[in-house]
């Protein structure tokens, strides 16, 4: 019964994971927190289930839902924050709500307040482990997401492109002193981490056969928890953070009360900033 | 005036409130919140159940605010650790948490709502009349408008601007950031809670979906738009999106993306709001 839960909640915290890492990038280059980033993985979604049900192409389907979540995500950065950056914190902020409320109300009217199912079925294998079983889909969300992680660091430490991110993040004006693209660095971060975000839609996706306009705001708010949980701007931080969230989430649903599982992230955003404000790896 | 008219005036007065109250948190103080429903919703459901209890109206409305305030300070306490960005995440968890809590409890009547609210009594007689009704929210508005003018160009309005502009030169003037913080939410939410009393007496009928994401997202438009900060402003916005979604009901579909889009055109173009002066834009352009 534990372990059950804690792998229900491994898989879910994966998926947090990977949406807090497109918060964590975002606030650390741009100092403003996107709002939007639950749209972002909603759009994903909404991408790879319309392609499948009109194509039946997997790869397809998952190539059209990345490239739709990287789409939204570069006119939220050319169109909501690119005008505003460098004023007072409050505007990015306020434009930054604004633009999630767009984003939200547009997609329940192009595609209907309804649920929609994913729209192929996983025959549910799975393997059983100490009493605790783990379906195959939950493995493949929890393998995909441990293999994004990984290219993530890789591609930071090790790529030109990656540096240029990590030093504009550091201090931008050094940074463009030195020849680095900073809005080219911004349109990466931008990219990177609505990539990361729509394949998460697209596992939750499949993970719950629902996909609904509305489908990104609890995970977009729990992931920024995470971020915060982790301590926000770094990236083991937020990995971290949205691994604990998921389990917590999960026991909590399974020992305390299930109608308040929503509930759970904010208790614990609310602990984490009263105990610890910077987050578990946070720096001061 | 038809029985409609005076329908939407009284809204517009309790949105009044409700804005100009956001507006001494987002306004004066600088501090976005994302859950300010929430503070009406409690108001609300406080002021009807101590109603329905068999107290009276004055009462339950000054019970509505000073319960209000006190969740506010709740709130504020460890969410005022946090600013920015971070305050307008842990207000908006705040909001979700109260309506799952509205939506869950036994006294406010779960996901049903609140049933057979008894309508505002003075001195002892029931208020019925609508243009009545609509008299009360003006005359307590209006207490509402003197006050917001008093506080603002009082020591403490000046302390918020100023925590509002720049915290650490602030801080540096002697001003204890944290509790003025501490007590713009706590103002803030007392009077949304007497708004929220004011809406569940009016309507006797309240139910958690009123006081969720929508409605908080509704009050931001209001302050916004009108110029953040600004009174006339916030009176304003609250009035054109009152009265906007009245005319424009067939377009009800499209409300939602009508304020994001607002939103972010406002910021874009016009920071300083329709009534906002000047001189704020150089405040809000240039401190950073």
């Amino acid at each position: 019964m534990l372990l059950q839960q804690l792998v229900n909640g491994l898989a879910a915290g994966c998926v947090y994971a990977l949406v807090a890492l497109g918060y964590t990038m975002i606030f650390g280059i741009l100092g403003i927190v996107n709002f939007a980033q639950g749209e972002i993985y909603m759009y994903g979604a909404f991408g790879a289930v319309l392609t499948l049900a009109a194509t039946g192409n997997l790869v397809l389907a998952i190539v059209a839902g990345i490239a739709a979540a990287c789409l939204v995500g570069v006119l939220l950065e050319r169109f909501a924050f690119r005008p505003v950056r460098g004023m007072h914190p409050l505007i990015p902020l306020i434009s930054a709500i604004g633009a999630s409320i767009f984003l939200s109300s547009l997609a329940r009217l192009i595609f209907g307040p309804e649920d929609r199912s994913f729209p192929m079925e996983f025959h549910p294998h799975s393997y059983q482990f100490f009493g605790a079983e783990i379906t195959e889909l939950q493995l493949v969300i929890i393998l995909v997401s441990l293999a994004l992680m990984v290219m993530l660091w890789l591609f930071l430490n090790l790529t030109k492109h990656g540096k240029a991110i990590m030093a504009v993040a550091m201090d931008s004006d050094a940074a463009k002193l030195s020849g680095i693209n900073v809005n080219a660095a911004y349109v990466t971060t931008f990219l990177l981490g609505s990539a990361m975000s729509g394949v998460a839609g697209i596992l939750m996706a499949m993970y719950y056969n629902a996909t609904a306009p509305n489908m990104g705001l609890l995970p977009g708010l729990k992931a920024f928890s995470a971020a915060i949980l982790g301590g926000v701007g770094s990236i083991p931080g937020a990995i971290i953070g949205g691994l604990v969230l998921g389990v917590a989430e999960n026991l909590g649903a399974a020992y305390l009360s299930s109608h308040f599982k929503d509930a759970f992230a904010f208790i614990a955003l609310v602990l984490v900033l009263i105990i610890r404000p910077r987050g578990i790896l946070g720096r001061q | 005036m038809s029985v409609y008219i005076l329908h939407v005036l009284i809204m517009v007065a309790i949105f009044a409130m409700l804005a100009l109250s956001l507006n001494i948190s987002v306004g004066f103080a600088g501090l976005v919140s994302l859950g300010h429903a929430a503070f009406f919703g409690i108001g609300a459901y406080a002021s009807g159940i101590i109603m329905i209890k068999g107290l009276g109206f004055p009462v339950a409305f000054g019970s509505a605010g000073i319960i209000t305030a006190l969740l506010g300070l709740a709130l504020a306490l460890p969410a005022l650790r946090v600013k920015d960005d971070y305050l307008a995440i842990v207000t908006l968890g705040f909001g979700i948490i109260v309506e799952i809590i509205f939506m869950n409890l036994d006294i406010t009547g779960g996901t049903d709502g609140l049933v057979g609210i008894p309508p505002v009594t003075l001195c002892g007689n029931p208020l019925y009349s609508k243009p009545g009704f609509l008299l009360l929210c003006v005359v307590i508005l209006g207490f509402m408008i003197v006050s917001m003018y008093t506080l603002k160009n009082s020591k403490i309005g000046r302390a918020w601007a100023a925590i509002r502009d720049n915290d650490i030169t602030a801080s540096f003037m002697g001003i204890n950031i944290y509790g003025y913080k501490t007590l713009a939410i706590v103002v803030s939410a007392f009077w949304a809670g007497l708004a929220g009393s004011l809406y569940a007496h009016y309507t006797a009928y309240i139910n958690p979906h009123t006081f969720g994401m929508h409605t908080s997202i509704m009050i931001l438009s209001m302050v916004v738009l009108g110029g953040i900060g600004s009174i006339p402003g916030a009176l304003l916005g609250a009035a054109l999106l009152t009265v906007l979604p009245e005319v424009l009901r067939p377009l009800a579909d499209y409300q939602d993306i009508f304020y994001g889009g607002l939103l972010v055109a406002m910021m874009v173009f016009r920071p300083q709001g329709i009534m906002g002066r000047v001189k704020i834009t150089e405040i809000f352009g240039g401190a950073r």
